[in-house]
């Protein structure tokens, strides 16, 4: 059992991450091996959205990244033989007010600046995008680059190319314990396997797999909403996300209700290939609880009411939850661990795992190879980032 | 009889969910996604029973309660503005 399950690399984890990681790792020619709890696409990656975009990065190492990560996952619609539902739309901002209409002016400018494409829109622009749109919207901006996906038809993409360069899953195997001596061994609810190098790519879950090696590793599950309405009349074609989402994300200063507030609404609506439409958002530190609070939910169709009030008789059909990856600084962990060599940690995406699947996956691949000339800077994404002083 | 829809929302038919079971051999969930076989406006309401049954017969998965079909709130359609609270 011991031999034949030996392998190079193990990656930890079958959403998103763990799929884009599994797929750079197996074409580069590394014999790897893909351990999941449940089944592929279970946890956050079937229950999100599928927005590829920096419209909503900060400036700097936050979009760079985002950047990389679109020209990546543009390729792999040309190299992956399943199709991921990618649409390259461009998708937009929009602002509730004047003042918000200001703030984007100046975030248009900053990241003219950086080189991104972003352009201002004006009401008449908004009403050229959708007819729904409330009256007293005063503008907003797009951004050009950004595109949509279908996130777990990508992941069923991204591993059926990887097996063919070699890859093997295993499902419903969920890790128990992880030791090391020369090399890991990782015990499952279906099986033992020893690697070399193991990568936690578990979301959410990393921080559970992190306490089997004594490591803290600061994840925490930041609940979100999405309700799912039916296809009838059609919308928009691009994708809408409300200003304050940034402020939100950000957690910045933002003039709203304090239900609003409190659950952490803010208008998403991400028209899909279905022809379904999904309108999210909230964000909620409430732990692993799952069920879905209709108070959110009904925060969340008001919010959408106030941007789209001529949708008020459009039929829902479905609501939804998932746990974002949350870290301190909004940016993911994509690192090896210093006091565990061969141990990587490939998580803490937030709200921005689809969006930067594709480079977190390239980057682990070339981390894992030891090159030095990697695809973005490696420092802002260290794990020691967040422990001061290292332990001896 | 392989022509035969058994999700009528979304327009899948016995074919198709046996041929993506085969092509793939996946779980009974991973099919549902693939097709969207009650993934439509019904939310499994008209088609459950039969998509079950079809997933179970190709798949050779017991359906459970969570898995193929999870039935999610609002259980059936309503209005956005229901949803809202403006309305009743």
């Amino acid at each position: 059992m011991t031999n034949k399950n030996h392998t190079e690399v193990v990656i930890i984890g079958g959403g998103i991450v763990g799929c884009a990681i599994a797929y750079y790792v197996a074409k580069s020619g590394i014999d790897c091996v893909l351990i999941e709890k449940d089944d592929i696409a279970s946890g956050t990656s079937s229950r999100c959205d599928g927005n590829v975009t920096i419209v909503d990065k900060d400036p700097g190492f936050d979009s760079l990244m985002s950047l990389k990560s679109q020209e990546l996952t543009v390729g792999l619609s040309d190299k992956l033989e399943l199709g991921f539902e990618y649409r390259a739309l461009g998708s937009l901002l929009v602002c509730e007010n004047d003042t918000e209409l200001e703030a984007a002016k100046n975030w248009v400018d900053i990241q003219n600046a950086a080189g991104l494409d972003f352009k201002l829109l004006d009401r008449a622009d908004l009403r050229a995008e959708s007819p729904y749109f409330a009256d007293d919207i005063p503008g907003g901006l797009e951004c050009r680059t950004d595109s949509l996906i279908n996130p777990y038809l990508f992941c069923y993409s991204l591993i059926d190319k990887a097996k063919q360069y070699g890859l093997k899953v295993y499902t419903q195997s969920e890790v128990t314990s992880i030791t090391k001596k020369d090399d890991f061994t990782i015990e499952t609810t279906n099986g033992q396997f020893t690697a070399k190098k193991v990568v936690n790519a578990a979301g959410v879950w990393a921080p559970f797999i992190g306490n089997m090696l004594d490591l803290d590793i600061p994840i925490i599950p930041r609940k979100g909403h999405i309700i799912v309405g039916a296809r009838q009349k059609p919308v928009m074609m691009r994708n809408v996300m409300e200003f304050g989402y940034l402020m939100n994300k950000f957690g910045r200063d933002r003039i709203v209700d304090p239900v609003t507030e409190k659950h952490g609404v803010a208008l998403v609506l991400e028209p899909t290939e279905s022809q379904n439409f999904l309108l999210g958002s909230s964000r909620e530190f409430v732990g692993y609880n799952g069920k879905i609070d209709i108070n959110v939910v009904q925060t969340m169709a008001k919010r959408a009411m106030r941007f789209y009030p001529k949708m008020n008789d459009f039929t829902m059909i479905r609501t939804y939850t998932g746990f974002r990856p949350w870290t301190a600084d909004h940016l993911p962990i994509v690192s090896e661990v210093d006091s565990i060599p061969g141990f990587f940690i490939a998580a803490g995406h937030e709200g921005d795992g689809i969006s930067l699947a594709a480079v977190t996956g390239k980057l682990i691949e070339e981390l894992i190879r030891g090159v030095s000339d990697t695809i973005v800077p490696t420092n802002p994404l260290r794990f020691d980032r967040f422990t001061k002083v290292p332990v001896s | 009889m392989d022509q035969t829809i058994i999700c009528r929302c979304e327009e899948v038919s016995l074919q198709d969910i046996q041929n993506t079971a085969i092509t793939y051999n996946c779980s009974a969930r991973e099919v549902k996604l693939r097709t969207r076989a009650g993934m439509g406006y019904c939310g499994g309401r008209t088609c459950r029973p039969a998509v079950d049954a079809v997933l179970e017969a190709v798949t050779g998965e017991k359906a459970g309660h969570d898995i193929p079909m999870k039935v999610q709130p609002p259980v059936r359609p309503v209005s956005l503005a229901i949803l809202g609270g403006k309305m009743r």
